[in-house]
């Protein structure tokens, strides 16, 4: 009986471990976070993938590879990813311009979702 | 006879319109707003109006210089890198704050539908901290305006705490004593640093700390322009708050 009882929780256990592992590798490799956080150069600053790709129909090469690479958040990584580099047309500048999309010197808070922002989505 | 006692229960809200308009009028002359009438107009509720929180031209301010902070509201990202450098400066305890970040969310907006608002302590003219306070261990700075705590005379009754209209005062466990913001002056400005933590930690340069008694400063210029709504939180308290809001 003990035997069993033991057995039991480690197939438990080992479902459980499989079931995470699978979820997050399948997420990983589709890439596709619906909504990525950024973190530099200032923190909560939310870009929404879903809504970009899907609901405003913008098709995958008008931004990949050019504007950013696949892998979310390595443009973190360049030193420029800022405001003054989206005024001259880089990175999300590239089309939030005031004709394609808003313009990047108003509506602050529709990006910035702030620490309060953040902390309603559970990331960190 | 024993007059007969208040019904307080079954009084009717009253507002100061139902007073007869030359009624104000007389009041006004004499230099009081009536802001309420209560008790079926046997007891009014009358505000001073004498030195009014209007920024006008002509205005003298009394505090030279006048310290006060301009808040570009709709510039607020809440990164929070005042709070941090708020609480680094001024060793706040994480209980308590000097100075936060308030949302303010409008789900049926037009695009935008957040908005942030930056709070701190608003220097008051009429502080009623300081009126409310039993042993004057805060008290208004007759040179530069700053309401400023005397630690070692704060008995910890919360008196003021309950008076600000700005919730803008903690208990400082450690030292016993109500703790607040002093636009930096014990960490800052009494050293000669020109402008508070929070206002140099601001990557969206939202506040803009300066002197209003300074015709050339851009508080100044600022508030006395009629261009962009200046506005100041909680006006109806009386209190002459010297933070002001503005967009742009």
């Amino acid at each position: 009986m003990k035997i069993f009882k033991i057995s039991l929780i480690f197939i438990l256990i080992l479902s459980g471990l499989y079931f995470f592992m699978t979820n997050s590798l399948l997420a990983e490799q589709a890439g596709s976070e619906d909504i990525i956080i950024y973190t530099k150069p200032v923190k909560a600053v939310s870009f929404n993938h879903k809504a970009h790709s899907e609901d405003y129909g913008i098709s995958c090469n008008i931004c990949h590879d050019k504007l950013f690479q696949m892998e979310a958040s390595n443009v973190e990584k360049k030193g420029d990813f800022n405001h003054k580099s989206f005024s001259k047309g880089k990175y999300c500048g590239a089309c939030h311009d005031g004709k394609k999309g808003f313009a990047m010197d108003k509506q602050c808070t529709r990006c910035h979702i702030g620490a309060k922002g953040l902390n309603k989505t559970g990331k960190k | 006879m024993i007059p007969k006692k208040l019904d307080f229960e079954n009084l009717k809200i009253e507002s100061p319109d139902s007073l007869p308009k030359m009624e104000r009028r007389k009041f006004l002359k004499m230099g009081f707003a009536v802001t309420g009438l209560l008790a079926g107009g046997k007891i009014l509720s009358l505000l001073s109006i004498a030195d009014e929180s209007f920024a006008s031209s002509k205005e003298q301010y009394p505090y030279k210089p006048h310290y006060s902070m301009l808040i570009y509201q709709n510039r607020c990202i809440d990164c929070e890198l005042c709070m941090e450098a708020c609480v680094k400066t001024n060793n706040v305890p994480s209980y308590g704050y000097r100075t936060t970040i308030l949302k303010r969310k409008v789900p049926k907006a037009v695009e935008q539908q957040v908005e942030f608002i930056p709070i701190l302590c608003n220097q008051c003219n009429r502080p009623p901290c300081v009126t409310g306070c039993p042993t004057k261990a805060t008290y208004k700075d007759k040179q530069n305006g700053i309401v400023m705590m005397n630690y070692k005379k704060c008995i910890g009754c919360k008196t003021c705490m309950t008076a600000c209209p700005y919730n803008a005062r903690y208990y400082n466990e450690e030292i016993h004593s109500v703790d607040k913001c002093d636009f930096c002056f014990a960490s800052r400005l009494s050293k000669g640093i020109a402008t508070t933590a929070c206002a140099e930690a601001c990557p969206a340069k939202v506040r803009i700390f300066g002197d209003l008694a300074d015709s050339g400063s851009e508080v100044y210029r600022m508030v006395h322009q009629v261009e962009k709504t200046v506005w100041v939180i909680r006006p109806e308290s009386g209190a002459a708050p010297n933070i002001f809001y503005t967009r742009g």
